[in-house]
């Protein structure tokens, strides 16, 4: 019993003020993808090499739309390995809840 | 290995229509009537262990499915694959089950899967589908296509029954109490013994080995961490090695040293996991608190390390995808503070008399039962299977790194937390023997073409030996066998259970550790 009490007190206070004080991820943490429109040249690259099928390229009415959905994101970082122009970066974001599936998903559009 | 061969030879030699010898796999096709004999020779007279039975559908290429009966040659580092062909229209071979009681399950699995019946198999019953899934429909044929959705259609599963005064079942889930995965357990009891155990599993069936066949093999790594969630790295590796050993790649020496690094993570952090539910399971609540905070400890460490608390992301065909040569000074001081705590730790548990009281000569194994279902792991060797895929079939950087391989004969819930607790200081030394050791260089080896053919991939995941046999037919997989630990350790709770009583059985589950989704495939 001593002992017990002794390992606990040695041990003390684990738990930490989150969320009132933010907790960062460290440094090499693959979280949330972010792209950079600007760089992106839609080729297709991500969409082509993501295992889980979070990002899909399509035409529809003359404008390229790349779509990435955070719910089906597993965060593996293939596209941003494959990605020449830098334009998708993972990020050490990690809350991602959200109310809606829609707010979860990332779109960008360029005209043809 | 050649003895044996040899031995099989001037025994069997007019059975055995091929052979073939890929590095340590002996592949030997035989005559259909011929198996039985030729196994029962492999399993009782040389003592090697029946670790798979797995069937492939050739129907295309050879006009008939093939049947695998893997036996593992330890001391050789080799495996013996006997093959049967079976026609398509007589669907069906002899049971094993009656004289090795391991392939129960495989056979059974290979009936739900391919249509193939055990003839004079003791427990016919589905095994991975459901009631409601229509007859005459087998998922892992050819011809099968993966967006089939099939009718729901009525049916029915029966249980055994226990019958007698005084005897009553309690079901228990699919659904449980906490967040864990769904199983159905059917005690039958009499009193307080339970007398009976049925499991009933698979609810979480998601067509795996059909979702290999339909991805490229770069995104199948992907899939492969995720076939049981805290068992990543162990599942991934196989399947990376299987490829390798089929494209005949060398994976860096270093990229070797820093997977061995990573399957020691993920055995630490689950055994650490599995000893915290030990204490919480005897409501020892501040034994689970030290131990979940060292579990969290490595879990954190992981993601310091990796980027992914589950270790997940690192590995590819060819090596692994990120060094970690930044990352010494993170891993050596929080191995040497575990290294203390959890001693002080797991010497404070098992010399508290609320928790001996509850795990000494609980969920008992027997050697013999261990042997006869194939037990594998620390659950295995707690019941005195002295196996280690480490140790008998050296990959990554084991066969340079010095380690132990912990076996008692107890088989009992403390025997398991011992073996479980020896291991993590085995872990320990292993991580600090390939840091030492790392060689510099590559971690990865571009692998261009992979060739026809198939090969095993293999690791000694946290709950034990973790098989893949991948086959590749025109650059992509062809079929991809999955054989996760608890596949082999599932059957044993029903034994582990009897005679004890029905609060004990929580602790005699975390105590076997043991994976729905591994198992579910």
């Amino acid at each position: 019993m001593l002992k017990i009490l002794e390992m606990t007190l040695k041990i003390g206070k684990q738990t930490t003020k989150y969320p009132q004080e933010p907790d960062t991820a460290p440094v090499d943490f693959r979280g949330k993808p972010e792209l950079f429109p600007d760089k992106c040249t839609f080729c297709g690259e991500c969409a082509a090499v993501c295992p889980s099928r979070a990002i899909d390229l399509r035409e529809d009415k003359r404008e390229m739309v790349l779509t990435l959905s955070y719910c089906g994101c597993i965060f593996c970082g293939r596209c941003e390995e494959v990605c020449s122009s830098g334009a998708i970066k993972l990020t050490q974001e990690y809350e991602m809840a959200s109310k809606s599936k829609d707010d979860l998903c990332c779109i960008i559009r360029r005209k043809v | 290995m050649r003895t044996y061969i040899e031995a099989l030879r001037k025994e069997f030699g007019s059975n055995i229509i091929k052979e073939s010898v890929k590095l340590n796999e002996v592949y030997l096709t035989v005559e259909k009537e011929a198996v039985i004999k030729i196994c029962n020779c492999l399993y009782y007279h040389f003592d090697l262990p029946l670790i798979l039975i797995f069937a492939t559908d050739e129907r295309k290429k050879a006009g008939n499915f093939l049947l695998h009966y893997v036996f593992s040659v330890d001391d050789k580092d080799s495996f013996i694959i006997i093959q049967i062909n079976i026609n398509e229209n007589i669907p069906q071979f002899r049971s094993l089950t009656h004289i090795i009681p391991a392939a129960n399950w495989y056979e059974r699995e290979i009936q739900d899967m391919f249509g193939l019946r055990p003839v004079g198999h003791p427990d016919p019953r589905h095994l991975v589908m459901f009631e409601d899934w229509p007859d005459g429909l087998y998922p892992l044929r050819k011809d099968f296509d993966i967006a089939t959705k099939p009718p729901r259609v009525k049916g029915e599963y029966v249980y055994r029954r226990v019958e007698g005064e005084g005897v009553y079942e309690i079901p228990v889930g699919p659904v449980h109490a906490g967040v864990i995965e769904p199983g159905h357990f059917r005690f039958s009891v009499a009193g307080e013994p339970i007398i009976n155990l049925e499991i009933r599993h698979f609810y979480t069936h998601k067509g795996v080995e059909k979702l290999f066949e339909n991805i490229s093999m770069d995104k199948g790594v992907f899939l492969a961490e995720r076939v049981s969630g805290d068992n990543s790295v162990a599942h991934a590796v196989a399947f990376c090695q299987a490829i390798e050993k089929l494209a005949g790649i060398e994976v860096p020496s270093r990229a070797e040293y820093i997977r061995t690094i990573l399957l020691e993570l993920e055995r630490l952090y689950n055994h650490l996991g599995d000893i915290a539910g030990i204490a919480t399971d005897v409501a020892f609540a501040a034994g689970a608190a030290h131990a979940n905070k060292q579990k969290e400890d490595i879990m954190r460490l992981n993601e310091v390390v990796t980027g992914s608390r589950l270790l997940r992301g690192m590995n590819a065909i060819g090596g692994v995808r990120r060094d970690i040569s930044n990352k010494k000074d993170s891993i050596l001081p929080a191995l040497s503070s575990l290294e203390k705590d959890f001693r002080e730790f797991i010497e404070m548990l098992l010399e508290t008399s609320s928790v001996l009281e509850r795990i000494e000569t609980t969920g008992h194994i027997s050697n013999d039962t261990a042997k006869a279902l194939h037990m594998v792991g620390p659950a295995g060797r707690a019941s005195g299977i002295d196996r280690d895929t480490r140790r008998d079939h050296p990959y990554a950087a084991y066969s340079k790194i010095d380690f132990n391989v912990p076996v008692r004969k107890d088989g009992d819930v403390y025997a398991r937390t011992r073996i479980r607790s020896h291991e993590v200081f085995e872990s320990i030394s292993i991580i600090e023997q390939a840091l030492a050791a790392l060689p510099a260089g590559d971690i990865y080896t571009r692998v261009k073409d992979v060739p026809d053919g198939y090969a095993f991939g293999y690791t000694e995941a946290p709950r034990g030996e973790n098989l893949y046999w991948v086959m590749v037919k025109d650059g992509r997989i062809e079929r991809c066998k999955v054989r996760d630990p608890s596949f082999c350790n599932w059957l044993s709770i029903e034994y582990a259970v009897l005679d004890n009583i029905v609060p004990d059985f929580p602790i005699i589950n975390k105590s076997l550790s043991l994976s729905y989704s591994g198992n579910d495939l």
